[in-house]
């Protein structure tokens, strides 16, 4: 499910149109933000109080700032999908060049 | 007008955001709006409001070089909220209107008088939105030949959280203080 939020959501019926919304505003956030209008604000309100809108805007520009900061440091999770302690190294085998969900990790190994 | 409305400042009863406030009206950065629109998540209001203070304020790095990377970076976001405003104390440390647009647009021309760890921190924020595929290990060396480790992380720390509430404000068509 995580994989289909992040390659198709749009598409997908396992997301409700609340969540497809979401998606599409942190989509929208970082690589079309003209897009992110007073019409896109109306339909995200069709799903969302104002209050919930500021909750999701805030954490969406949180994550954009800060996952483009850690992606020019190069570090990877300290632990394996399956839980074990690894090496950088070998974390960034499981984590790095093609980010991969959890679940495509698991079924590589 | 924003595309959320602010809460009314009178309803901010939090004693804590309150402060904050008063720190950030002492400063100027942020202006109320920021944080009358945060405050609809109170959960999130204090850490947002204190991170964005203690970053931009605070730490090791000349505040007057983080001020000028505030509004390259608000500039670059075409956030016309958070590029209108200035720190005042900032400008008490003698950071000019002309600095910032020399900081924003021509700072690696010599004669703008930037030093060689100004570019570099200059350069470091304007590529980590542009092309942060070039922010790669030498680049971090090259930084490191000027910044300490901890400072290297309070400028990245700081570019990071600014660019985002900055495309955070801009989602909600916030405007120019006027």
């Amino acid at each position: 499910m995580l994989d289909e939020g992040i390659d198709n959501y749009a598409a997908s019926e396992r997301f409700t149109d609340a969540e497809k919304v979401a998606l599409r505003y942190s989509e929208l956030m970082a690589v079309n933000p003209d897009a992110v209008d007073a019409a896109f604000i109306d339909e995200l309100r069709r799903h969302y109080s104002d209050d919930e809108i500021v909750e999701l805007g805030a954490f969406i520009g949180f994550n954009l700032g800060y996952h483009t900061f850690f992606g020019t440091l190069k570090f990877y999770p300290l632990f394996s999908p399956d839980g074990r302690l690894v090496s950088q190294a070998e974390s960034e085998k499981i984590y790095g060049a093609a980010p991969a969900s959890l679940g495509k990790a698991e079924a590589a190994e | 007008m924003t595309h959320i409305a602010p809460l009314p400042r009178e309803a901010i009863l939090d004693p804590e955001l309150n402060a904050l406030m008063a720190e950030a009206a002492a400063l100027g950065v942020p202006d109320d709006l920021f944080p009358r629109i945060v405050a609809r998540a109170p959960e999130q209001a204090v850490p947002l409001m204190r991170a964005l203070l203690m970053s931009h304020a605070h730490g090791s790095v000349d505040h007057k070089l983080k001020e000028v990377i505030r509004i390259l970076l608000a500039r670059f976001a075409n956030d016309k909220y958070f590029a209108s405003l200035r720190s005042a104390k900032a400008r008490a440390m003698g950071l000019t209107e002309q600095r910032i647009d020399d900081g924003c647009g021509s700072y690696e021309d010599d004669a703008k008088g930037f030093s060689a760890a100004e570019k570099c921190a200059l350069r470091y924020a304007d590529l980590m939105f542009l092309d942060a595929g070039q922010i790669d290990k030498a680049f971090y060396d090259e930084m490191k030949r000027y910044w300490s480790e901890a400072q290297i992380m309070e400028l990245g720390a700081f570019i990071a959280f600014h660019y985002g509430m900055q495309m955070f404000m801009r989602s909600l068509g916030a405007k120019a203080a006027p």
